[in-house]
């Protein structure tokens, strides 16, 4: 009773006090408080809501981010904004009061953008998660893809090659498939697209989200399994604003790193030992190595160059009072490393909200795009790729003849013969064509209308297009087949891709909160169409180097020349359910069912349902008493999601019309049924389970998440052999099966947070996988050079595991051999079966799997610091415990010497008494011996490819007064690729993978092929950013 | 207003996504078996590519297993040459067999190619009935597709014995291997579908040029039932072809076969595969895989008219033996018309003259492409089948006057032969002489019971005499040669790995 009445009391206090203070304001004259706010880095915010404590008595920044209220000493304004941390400032009879507010980087407040809306962090079920773009923005990089690497939890992302705007390789979750497409679901304000992500303008980009688990992807149903990434671009937010940054720089391939090729008197002396090692006579142009002094041509090196790129990008945003709108053109322009290598890119994107009455909203998004990318074929095997052709050219060879014109056709003086002769690859690079032009178009329309109050009802119709053209010409004088004179028959190729994406979707959106029982209901129905039509026509023979046009060419090759034509539809019924207690106890259901016209005829619906829970256990009365944990949540999803990459026509049986019979003389037109129909053919499908925890300290200021994950893909699709007494060698069937799991942290630290503030980044991922079954009746599948295997990891590396070399005849005679090929001085392989013989294939194989290209983890740190008007941001990525197939030593380590070999093999053996390294065999008895170290693949071409590197460091500078010019500026120096910390000794690349880029090596069952891929330059850029 | 305009907009959306047709996308660029087989025209295409795989039959594999796989033919041993073991395992009786399969690519290649033929014809056979047209182009067209389907059964029954037996178009990947289904069966089915076809094609002279027709399917029945030993019913058939008028023999042996352009489907032709020469690839190759190597470009040039600026290399095959050349009878006019000689500078030999089939080496302009058509039954084999069949029945007579038919062709005096043993001599070697190189020889050998007394003394000499069968001097015969004389040939191991039944 007491304790009422002193309670009673205290309230009473509050209540007179609250109206003294009322009174007090209302009857006397106030000084007036104006200001500016900002963000930590300057910004001008608008909008922001400034109010005083204790009083109703507010008022809003203007576009400059200026306000004005009036307020009594002591007394305390509050400003506030969406997205950043409340601030109360006490007013000390100073007039001018500027505030900074900081990005609010809690649990509690932080708003995701998730599947078919926007949720709480707080309140989110599934593995989701989002990158603090803005950080990144500074990265001088052309895809986004670039940009992410090293900043996601259980998310590798590799740069498989350094061609301008390609080959970045993002794998969620290790997900990984026999046939199908691994690439995520890439979803652009709320539109799946079908075009590529890396000729995205980053600077358009706000927000990204990925999503992981099935608990967060099953609204994307057949598309969702190997993970979906949405990103949302930048809207019209707080006044006027406008923004220009800029930066440019210049980019190098750094000699550390590169493959150490013999020069001209090495090699020449390499060839002398061949012939005397052999017993026979040495020829004379190789009596004297010395005479190649100073005649050393580093035809890689020619190849590359010191190069210039530079990016613009204006920003313009609008908040309105009843429209918003967000303006960001691009140019970006990237010269290659390599000769002759150009990307440009000119992007606009317009996004615009109207509010034509206080319930219905409409929107248009409109964002076109240019993408010029020319790149001379540098990539691929050998005869195809440049770089590789280049690397293994005789240092000898010249690049100039004496007229200082570039030679034509290197072939070796003399007649040795026996150095295979190739073009001159400099001017290949400098007179191929290899150019695509797209011209791109993304837009979004939509209207919302919230005709009561929690409801929403939003329609959206969003197109994509794309043209594309592309040129191949090979002038006469360019490249060819080893050992093909030049000149040659020039070759064209173009072809021109018309596609058109449509999707509409509608969607009902239901929240309520009745008493502490929040809900959420979505429901929505969609249709997608994709329709692309190409043009191929290829050409030789031309009368004129000078001219690609077709009409020049004397030949149209008929085989290369064709129409195409590739559609697919998808439509779907999506519903969610989201319901939480007291925002403590958290649930979400939701499903998708997809039709699709990828799905043969008796299986064409598919269901994808998911569950999820959560439960924020620090708002449980007993966390009371661990003041330190200020955030915990427990969260666990289950759900069900397809990939249908698995082609658009598959499940039908086509038919060739091209089998022709022939009576008398006359042709008679044939057709033949070339497939097997599969009706039922569907997607694959992933069951997938999450386990996570998500954690705060110390008010926040420690993050930490953690998540398990263990999915089965099923239903893998795949092209089966059959008995070709059916009159087909294949039948595409769901079969398969490969467990995925693992385990993924995330910490963000504020270490600092005084004048000197310093946040760390840290993410590991630990990422497994194993083949659980195949077909019936079949227990492997090989790639190339890998063994796919049931009972073990996808894709291994598969080869004979070798033992140095044969010492001594003794060593010889008491070790298993290759019948018939192996000498003293020869590759030592182990007999695995112990059959005394080393077998490659077939019955006997002493094959065994001898590596693994996946790492056993992965890891991203990211600190930045900020002191006074400097920051500073360091972002490093590291893979462990992966390994690289070394291909191109078939090549560069060639013992018969009829290329250019690495230095390496210098140290090769030689004679009993000369043994070498152990590494490179003899050279005695030409391809019976030598060939078997090159063509069977054992293990010494398999390297460690573990490796950290610091991808990016940029330091800043921020001029935060305000002049006529802008109203604030920061420049900086940004160094991207900066060091790289690996004992591979493959190439300058340990991220490479030839088959991702498509080229060569029998697609998802062979990875981490490394061919000498164009390497990842160092670039070193200034940048400014100015508002206005 | 606003609100009805917004609910239209919605409700425009729901119906977008409903019509049935939008998730069926067919392939635009290529017809699929959804839009095939729905009219008289697709069923023509379909019949047209089921004669397809009979090109590469006849251009590459069936000589090799019916007639390099007898006494009539061997390989010209090259020892510059490797590479060779799968042709000369044939050639040599030791085709690798292990529990009644065997790796040669050659046996693997003919049985595939059957299947082919066999797939092709079951889905026309499968959906015809089920489309509407006229009459007597669907009856021909059934036609066709049921004597090929015969036609490919029996190449199989008659090489491996047995086979998966498909009569239905493989629809999932369990149908695709069935169990194997023993001679009889297969005979039961290949009766059934040869008598069908004669019932459904027209004669010769109302047939397309090159297509089958119902004196080709009465061949075939009727060499079905000889080799059943049915003799009476085989001879009615074979009097249904020679009473139709339809057929003649060519005045002249050389005459009966089809040069490159020329002469194709001529009077005595009952069924030729059929070649194009051009780049279309409808082109056969076959008389220069008879040619012994390696062949210069002038050694070339009399022979086919060819002019190549580089040598033919690798190892000759389908040489005639010594034994072929000595079974022709004095004064046979087919010997200089079937057999030629050529001397080859790159030999390692010391005699460096090779004879080479004649028969097909028409003279034509492309290198290594020709448009000579194959012989499968030719209008004299009937005439020699029905002498066979009559002999056999003990209609002497009969069978003497069609057997002296040919022999007057070749220039030759009747035959001296009255008693029906040495009729059928007579006749088995008239079919020796008449048919050779036309893959007739190691089945006549076979369903007549002589195969292995033949092959075995054929092996002995042999290796007895490697020089006479073109090994150069010092060269002997394989160390396997003649160990694996069987009448059939084990399946092939490759399919054997993907069927659960053998």
């Amino acid at each position: 009773m007491k304790q009422n009445f002193t309670s009673f009391l205290g309230k009473m206090r509050d209540a007179i006090f609250a109206f003294v203070l009322v009174l007090y304001s209302s009857s006397f004259a106030f000084s007036q408080v104006q200001g500016t706010v900002t963000d930590q880095s300057g910004e001008i915010l608008a909008g922001v809501s400034v109010s005083v404590k204790g009083t109703n008595k507010g008022t809003l920044t203007d576009m400059n981010g200026t306000y004005k209220i009036d307020a009594s000493n002591n007394s305390i304004l509050v400003f506030s904004f969406v997205g950043y941390a409340s601030l109360e400032k006490t007013v000390t009879g100073n007039q001018t009061l500027n505030v900074s507010l900081e990005v609010d980087e809690k649990f509690l407040s932080e708003v995701v953008v998730v599947g078919y809306g926007s949720q709480l962090k707080k309140e989110i079920t599934g593995a989701v998660q989002t990158v603090d773009y803005k950080d990144l923005k500074d990265l001088p990089v052309s895809q986004i893809g670039q940009k992410l690497q090293g900043q996601l939890a259980g998310v590798q992302i590799n740069q498989t090659t350094g061609k301008p705007g390609q080959g970045m390789n993002i794998r969620i979750r290790g997900q990984l498939s026999v046939s199908a497409g691994s690439d995520p679901l890439y979803v652009i304000d709320g539109f799946p697209i079908t075009g590529n992500i890396g000729s995205i303008n980053p600077d358009e980009i706000e927000d990204i989200s990925i999503l992981k688990d099935a608990a967060s992807t099953s609204l994307y149903g057949s598309r969702a399994a190997n993970g979906v990434v949405l990103i949302t671009t930048k809207k019209g937010k707080g006044g006027t604003h406008i923004s220009f940054n800029t930066f440019a720089g210049i980019q190098q391939v750094p000699v550390k790193g590169r493959i150490e090729m013999m020069d001209a008197v090495e090699f020449a002396q390499f060839k002398n030992e061949y012939y005397t090692d052999a017993g026979q006579p040495v020829p004379i142009e190789f009596q004297n190595p010395k005479q190649y002094e100073g005649k050393n041509n580093d035809w890689y090196d020619a190849l590359l160059r010191t190069a210039p790129l530079q990016s613009y990008n204006l920003t313009l945003t609008n908040n309105g009072e009843k429209s918003r709108t967000s303006v960001v053109a691009g140019v970006f322009n990237q010269e290659g490393v390599v000769i002759n290598n150009a990307y440009q890119r000119y992007s606009l994107r317009i996004n615009s909200e109207f509010d034509i009455s206080s319930k219905v909203k409409v929107g248009f998004n409109l964002a076109p795009q240019y993408v010029y990318d020319n790149t001379p074929r540098t990539d691929g095997d050998r005869g195809t790729g440049i770089l590789f052709n280049a690397l293994h050219t005789w240092p000898v060879m010249p690049i100039y003849d004496s007229n200082g014109d570039l030679t034509l056709f290197n072939k070796f003086p003399g007649s040795t013969g026996n150095i295979f002769a190739y073009a001159n690859w400099v001017r290949a690079a400098d007179q191929l064509v290899n150019e695509t032009k797209n011209t791109n178009l993304l837009t979004n329309a939509y209207l919302a209308y919230q005709p009561i109050k929690g409801l929403t009802l939003k329609s959206t119709f969003n197109v994509e297009m794309l043209g594309s053209k592309f040129l191949f010409f090979n002038p006469s004088t360019a490249t060819s087949a080893i050992n093909t004179p030049i000149p040659t028959t020039a070759v064209s190729i173009r072809e021109s891709i018309d596609r058109l994406s449509w999707l509409n979707e509608n969607l009902a959106t239901y929240a309520k909160t009745i008493n502490d029982h929040s809900f959420e209901i979505l429901a929505g129905f969609t249709n997608q169409k994709f329709t692309q039509e190409s043009t191929r026509i290829q050409a030789d023979t031309y009368s004129d180097d000078r001219i690609s046009a077709v009409q020049g060419a004397i030949n149209i090759n008929r085989g290369g020349t064709n129409n195409g034509v590739e559609e697919w539809s998808l439509t779907s019924l999506l519903s969610r359910l989201t319901y939480n207690y007291k925002g403590k106890y958290l649930f979400t259901a939701a499903v998708r069912r997809d039709g699709s016209s990828r799905f043969g005829s008796d299986n064409r619906w598919g269901t994808f349902p998911s569950v999820s829970a959560g439960w924020v256990i620090s708002d449980e009365g007993f966390m009371a008493n661990y003041s330190k944990i200020s955030f915990a949540k427990l969260r666990t999803s289950y759900g069900v999601i397809g990939n249908n990459n698995i082609g658009n026509y598959t499940s039908y049986a086509l038919i060739n019309n091209t089998v022709n019979g022939v009576f008398g003389s006359t042709v008679a037109p044939g057709a033949i049924v070339s497939s097997l129909a599969n009706s039922n053919l569907g997607w694959e499908t992933t069951k997938q389970f999450d386990i996570g925890l998500d954690l705060g300290l110390y008010n926040d200021r420690i993050q930490f998440v953690y998540d398990y994950y263990n999915k089965h893909t099923t239903n893998l699709l795949y092209s089966v052999q059959v008995a070709q007494e059916a009159g087909f060698s294949n039948f595409n069937d769901n079969i398969g099966q490969i467990n995925f799991w693992g385990h993924e942290f995330s910490l963000n630290t504020k270490n600092l947070t005084k004048a000197l503030r310093w946040n760390t980044n840290f993410n590991i991922s630990f990422n497994r996988n194993k083949v659980i079954a195949l077909a019936e009746g079949i227990d492997r599948v090989y790639g190339t050079f890998h063994i796919t295997q049931v009972g073990q990891p996808f894709g291994q590396f598969y080869g004979h595991i070798a033992q140095g070399v044969y010492l001594n005849k003794a060593d010889l005679d008491s070790s298993p051999q290759v019948p018939g090929r192996s000498v003293v001085g020869s590759i030592k392989l182990t007999d695995q079966n112990g059959d005394g013989i080393i077998t490659n294939g077939g019955n006997f194989d002493d094959r065994v799997i001898m590596g693994n290209p996946f790492p056993k983890f992965t890891f991203g740190i990211t600190n930045s610091f900020n002191y006074k008007n400097f920051d500073l941001n360091i972002v490093g990525y590291s893979s462990i415990g992966h390994s690289l197939l070394v291909r191109h030593l078939y090549s560069t380590a060639n013992l018969d010497g009829v290329f250019n070999l690495v230095k390496e093999v210098q140290y090769r053996f030689r004679s009993e008494a000369n043994p070498g390294k152990g590494f490179y065999g003899t050279t005695v008895g030409g391809g019976n011996v030598t060939g078997i170290e090159r063509d069977w693949m054992n293990s010494r071409f398999v390297a460690d490819a573990s490796f950290f590197t610091i991808k990016n460091i940029t330091l800043g500078y921020t001029i935060n007064k305000k002049n006529k010019i802008f109203n604030s500026a920061r420049i900086y120096t940004s160094i991207q690729q900066a060091l790289q910390f690996t004992k591979y000794w493959g190439g300058p690349n340990p991220e490479t993978s030839a088959q991702s880029n498509g080229q060569g090596d029998g697609g998802n069952l062979s990875p981490g092929v490394d061919l000498s891929n164009y390497p990842v330059p160092r670039t070193y850029t200034l940048g400014i950013n100015l508002n206005f | 207003m606003k609100k009805t305009l917004i609910i239209i907009l919605f409700l425009s959306g729901l119906n977008s996504g409903c019509k049935g047709d939008f998730l069926s996308l067919t392939p635009a660029t290529s017809l699929s078996s959804a839009t095939f087989f729905v009219s008289e025209n697709d069923f023509k295409q379909a019949v047209n590519a089921a004669y397809v795989p009979l090109r590469t039959i006849y251009n590459d594999r069936n000589w090799l297993l019916n007639e390099m796989h007898s006494d009539n033919t061997y390989y010209a041993r090259n020892i510059l040459f490797g590479a060779t073991e799968q042709q000369e395992d044939i050639a040599d009786f030791a085709v690798p067999t292990a529990n009644g399969v065997t790796s040669n690519t050659h046996v693997l290649n003919e049985y595939r190619q059957d299947y082919q033929i066999i797939a092709r014809t079951n889905q026309i056979l499968a959906l015809i009935d089920d489309v509407d047209f006229d009459a007597a182009s669907k009856a021909n067209l059934k036609g066709q597709a049921q004597f090929l389907r015969a036609f490919a059964y029996f190449d199989l029954v008659k090489l491996f014995g047995k086979a998966p037996l498909h009569l239905e178009p493989v629809i999932d990947r369990q149908g695709a291997a069935l169990p194997l289904a023993e001679a009889p069966e297969l005979y039961t089915q290949i009766i059934s579908d040869a008598t069908a076809a004669i019932a459904n094609l027209p004669l010769k002279s109302k047939q397309e040029a090159g297509r089958v027709t119902s004196g080709s399917a009465r061949t075939l029945l009727a060499d079905v039932y000889l080799t059943q030993k049915k003799w009476a019913e085989a001879e009615t058939l074979l009097q249904a072809i020679v009473s139709s008028g339809e057929y003649t023999l060519m005045p002249t042996y050389e005459q009966a076969f089809s040069d490159t352009d020329a002469n194709k489907n001529n009077k005595e032709s009952v069924f030729e595969v059929q070649y194009l020469q051009g780049s279309a690839g409808l082109n056969g190759t076959f008389m220069y895989n008879f040619l012994p190597r390696p062949i210069a470009p002038d050694e070339l040039l009399p022979i086919t008219g060819t002019s190549n600026p580089q040598p033919l290399t690798g190892e000759g095959n389908n040489i005639p033996t010594p034994d072929i050349i000595a079974a022709y009878e004095d004064g046979d006019t087919r010997k200089d018309a079937s057999i030629g000689y050529v001397t080859l500078g790159g030999s390692l030999r010391d005699n460096k003259v090779y004879p080479y089939i004649k028969k097909y080496a028409k003279k034509h302009s492309l290198h290594n492409n020709t448009g000579s058509n194959w012989p499968v039954y030719r209008y004299a084999e009937v005439i020699l089948m029905l002498a066979e069949a009559q002999a056999e029945q003990g209609k002497t007579a009969d069978a003497a006057n069609n057997l002296n038919i040919v022999r007057t062709r070749a220039g030759l005096g009747a035959t001296t032969a009255s008693s029906q043993d040495a009729l059928r001599t007579a006749i088995y070697n008239e079919r020796r002489v008449e048919l050779a190189f036309e893959n007739k020889r190691w089945p006549d050998l076979v369903r007549t019971g002589r195969a292995l007394d033949v092959i075995t003394a054929y092996g002995n000499r042999i290796k007895s005499k490697p020089l006479d069968y073109y090994y150069p001097s010092g060269a002997v015969a394989r160390s396997n040669a003649f160990s694996n004389i069987s009448l059939l040939y084990g399946l092939p191991a490759d399919e054997s790995a993907l069927s659960p039944y053998f």
